[in-house]
């Protein structure tokens, strides 16, 4: 059975030898067009994703009676601010338990007009309501987005420290995110000054030690990098320093790590087609759907990570033979997570839109993600073993 | 067969040993808890406690909340002191009064798990002070006000705590658990100022340093006076007494002094009047009597009134508002406004579905998950040593939460349901790198999976860590089910199931 295997993967080897670098053309493409998209949907609505109440400011009002929501939405859409309604049932007998009606009047002036409109009073034992104000809502949302930011930063680097060679380099790479980190949340202080003092030090030893081995050809411009950013902290508004921050982690990450660069490329990838995705749909997102954002990053390097140890590490047989036996076992590891997730949102559609949400970011990320790593990153990987084997001889 | 674990399956069924004494479970208890008792009502003097089990209420036995409420309903409300019995666990305990003891009630739980607001039903509120930033001393101010006020007002089972966010703001969050008290709202918003003036001259404000003392839940001193119709509905007067400081009598009488007396329809009184203000809005205005010009008198009754469109209606409102000048005049004010930025109140209604399809949701995808690797790698024993890990983990993290007394809320529960996913994940790693044939010893084919399971914990761990701080932590509850969860995987759970597979496998 194994042989067979073997056999079969030998036959296709050299097919996918030849083509490997054609099949990225396809998430290259799909990546272009995302962020197109993105770009597009950004100079239309001034932002990249609608948000929804938990993130603008408003009123969701759960209200548990039998009522025919279409008719709700267009009989107060005139006197409520942005009116959608949800249809809440139960999820064995399909009976409806109940509407949620989502705008952004404020509670206290919702609450009237649905009382008039229903002809009863709403209390707790008919209703749930919750109410965001806009002041709290707006900075919820500029703080979930620089956590994605954050996250995805520490993954990164966590991503080079497992994969990468250089321990200096590692140690400066974690210097670099957590000044990045210390930038998008202003208030760790002390922890500034200190990464500040350490940066140059920090820079001038990296430049010895990189002398020191045959990837020189790099120690100045990086250097160069480092120079710029810590003359420019004197200068600037420190959060313009991001934009050259994150050029050097990348650089450092393209230049010394390329399969740590494949991983964070990957995953990357899965979070913009993922929100291409959800905009072109219409979704609101609200402060779960962000959250489900950053539950993706977890869930979208496992396989990758998984991939690039079993080929970077192999103990036998070639290259192919180790992305196909990765391959198997990623398969193994996305479809049931597909599964539970599909079970999950099933279930959840019927009762909570902020659970269904979740489960539906992850849903579309995960099938994005088969194609990052099966295609993206192990295309990537291959060329970069390729190269190496090639610079060995 | 000999079974024979090895210490790290050792480990994981002392976890869930562990775990399910934590969660502690029983289903034979009859009867309700006391959550929480009015300090100095007549329930608490006669000795009832908080977290007594109430059994039995006159004649009739409680099994649940539905059974004392229908118990009491037909007692109260009442216009002469009646009697009523409560039995509890602990002894009998005889009440005489003419309002229901002033008690919260809730049925037993039958487990410790904390479930949030989202489940059980409740109120959150965040507030923040307008146009300022909070330090962190005043925040405590604030919060040990309203928690005063809380206590004084009669609402227990509340949570104050602050909470923070990324830039730097400080809020103060309040939770209630069960019923949404009706008056919350006001409650936790209002500033509290209350001063009373003759003329421009303030002679005293709400708090101890004036007011040494406020009569409530005392008939003789505290009380609806009388009900007037009025305009289709009915007007109640209220009134109680207070006592002034030696100071504010002393500053009374100087004011007072110069004031001239005239004759009005109903007798003689000064000129001017008290005027009540509360958050700088007029109250009431109060007749001051001739005997009282220059006189340092400590006792002054404050009146008021509430209407509504019946008499019972009125009443209510009447002792409402009483109550609520009560609690001001006793906590004092705050030197600033407040916002409230978020109040959700949450109906217990759907709580039981809720958590029913929370467990089908995750039973369902571990049971799938299951066969799905049965049908993948068609191994009987791996696909049930999947289930009995998903579960042993879910069951540990729980366990976890019951201990530190985590409140599951949806954040939670939604982390929870993550972790099923990455928990199988990484399972079928452990499985795959196991049956591969390569001339890696077991051993070393076990190290392979745990390296990339390390590596793949610790993106997860820091890709969780902003959520903890972000968003003055409402979002908190998934980072920390979460990282429990996948912690809990990576220390107990992911080793066992390693090992199960290793004898299996041998």
């Amino acid at each position: 059975m194994e042989n067979q295997e073997i056999n079969k993967k030998t036959n296709f080897s050299p097919l996918y030898d030849k083509y490997h670098r054609i099949l990225l053309v396809i998430p290259i493409i799909l990546l272009i067009a995302s962020l197109l998209y993105l770009g597009l949907f950004y100079s239309k609505h001034s932002d990249i994703l609608i948000k929804d109440i938990s993130l603008t400011g408003g009123s969701s009002i759960t209200v548990y009676e039998k009522i025919d929501h279409n008719k709700l939405q267009q009989d107060l859409s005139s006197q409520l601010e942005d009116v959608e309604t949800t249809q809440i049932y139960d999820i064995v007998t399909r009976e409806q338990k109940g509407v949620i009606i989502a705008t952004k009047t404020p509670v206290d002036q919702a609450k009237p007009i649905l009382e008039k409109y229903l002809g009863y009073k709403l209390d707790e034992s008919n209703s749930s309501f919750e109410f965001t104000g806009a002041s709290l809502s707006s900075g919820f949302y500029d703080q979930l987005r620089k956590a994605v930011i954050v996250a995805f930063l520490l993954m990164s680097v966590v991503v080079f420290i497992v994969f990468g060679e250089s321990l200096l380099l590692k140690v400066y790479s974690i210097i670099l995110t957590l000044f990045s980190v210390n930038i998008l949340f202003s208030n760790l202080g002390s922890v500034h000054s200190l990464i500040i003092f350490l940066l140059l030090p920090i820079s001038i030893l990296s430049l010895i030690f990189l002398s020191s081995k045959n990837k020189s050809k790099y120690k100045w411009p990086i250097f160069f990098i480092f120079l710029v950013i810590y003359i420019l902290q004197f200068f600037v508004s420190i959060s313009i320093l991001l934009i050259p921050l994150a050029i050097a982690l990348a650089a450092i990450y393209l230049f010394f790590s390329v399969p740590s660069l494949a991983v964070i490329l990957s995953a990357f990838a899965d979070m913009a087609m993922t929100l291409a995705v959800i905009d072109y749909l219409g979704m609101k997102v609200s402060s779960a759907g962000i959250v489900a954002f950053l539950m993706l990053i977890g869930y979208s390097v496992d396989t990758d990570i998984m991939l690039t140890n079993r080929v970077l590490k192999r103990t036998s047989g070639t290259v192919n033979h180790q992305i196909w036996s990765a391959f198997k076992t990623g398969m193994s590891m996305t479809l049931p997570a597909m599964v539970a997730v599909i079970v999950s949102l099933t279930i959840t559609k019927s009762l909570s839109p902020v659970l269904s949400q979740i489960f539906t970011v992850i849903l579309i990320g995960l099938f994005f993600d088969i194609l990052n790593t099966w295609i993206t990153n192990t295309s990537l990987l291959k060329w970069y073993i390729e190269r190496t084997q090639r610079n060995k001889k | 067969m000999k079974l024979k674990f090895t210490w790290r399956i050792w480990i994981l069924i002392f976890f869930i040993i562990l775990s399910i004494l934590a969660i502690g479970p029983h289903f034979s208890s009859k009867g309700v808890i006391i959550k929480s008792i009015q300090p100095n009502s007549t329930a608490f003097n006669e000795g009832l406690k908080t977290g007594q089990i109430i059994t039995q209420v006159n004649d009739a036995e409680i099994k649940n909340v539905e059974d004392y409420a229908k118990a009491i309903e037909e007692k109260f409300p009442s216009k002469d002191k009646i009697k009523t019995v409560i039995n509890t666990k602990d002894g009998q305990v005889i009440l005489f009064d003419n309002q229901p003891p002033q008690i919260t009630i809730s049925n037993i739980p039958r487990t410790r798990i904390n479930v949030g607001l989202d489940l059980q039903g409740g109120a959150r509120a965040l507030i923040k002070a307008k146009n300022k930033s909070l330090t962190s001393s005043e925040l405590d101010d604030l919060i040990a006000v309203t928690n005063n006020r809380m206590n004084v007002y009669g609402i227990s089972d509340v949570q104050v705590r602050p909470a923070s966010d990324l830039e730097g703001n400080n809020y103060m969050l309040i939770e209630v658990a069960g019923a949404t008290p009706k008056d919350l709202e006001e409650l936790i918003s209002k500033q509290g100022k209350f001063d009373a003036r003759i003329g421009n001259e303030t002679i005293f404000i709400g708090g101890q340093r004036d007011i040494t003392s406020v009569c409530r839940n005392d008939a003789t001193c505290a009380r609806i006076e009388q009900c007037t119709p009025q305009q289709g509905g009915f007007f109640c007067n209220f009134a109680f007494s207070i006592y002034l400081s030696e100071e504010s009598a002393q500053r009374h009488a100087d004011i007072t002094k110069n004031i001239p007396v005239e004759n009005t329809g109903q007798g003689r009184y000064l000129t001017q009047k008290l005027d009540l203000y509360l958050d700088d809005q007029l109250v009431d205005s109060l007749l001051i009597s001739e005997s009282l010009k220059g006189r340092a008198t400590t006792q002054i009754q404050i009146q008021g009134s509430g209407k509504g469109a019946t008499r019972d209606e009125a009443i209510k409102n009447a002792e409402e508002s009483m109550k609520k000048l009560q609690t001001v005049l006793i906590t004092g004010s705050l030197p600033y406004q407040l916002e409230i930025i978020k109040l959700d109140t949450i109906s217990p209604k759907l709580g039981d579905s809720f958590i029913f399809s929370i467990l089908l949701a995750g039973i369902a995808s571990i049971l799938l998950i299951s066969v799905f690797i049965f049908i993948r790698y068609r191994k009987i024993k791996e696909s049930l040593a999947v289930i009995l890990t998903s579960f042993s983990e879910i069951l540990i993290i729980l366990g976890i939460a019951s201990f530190i007394k985590w409140n599951l809320d949806l954040p939670s529960i939604a982390g929870i349901l993550a972790t099923i996913g990455t928990g199988v994940d990484q399972q079928i790693v452990i499985l795959d790198e196991s049956i591969q044939k390569n001339e890696l010893s077991l051993k070393q084919k076990m190290k392979r999976a745990l390296f990339i399971l390390v590596a793949t914990y610790f993106t997860a761990v820091v890709s969780l860590l902003p959520l903890m701080v972000a968003g003055a932590g409402l979002l908190k509850g998934f980072a920390v089910t979460s990282i429990i969860g996948i912690t809990v995987g990576i220390l107990i759970t992911r080793p066992a199931f390693a090992d199960m597979i290793k004898k299996i496998e041998e």
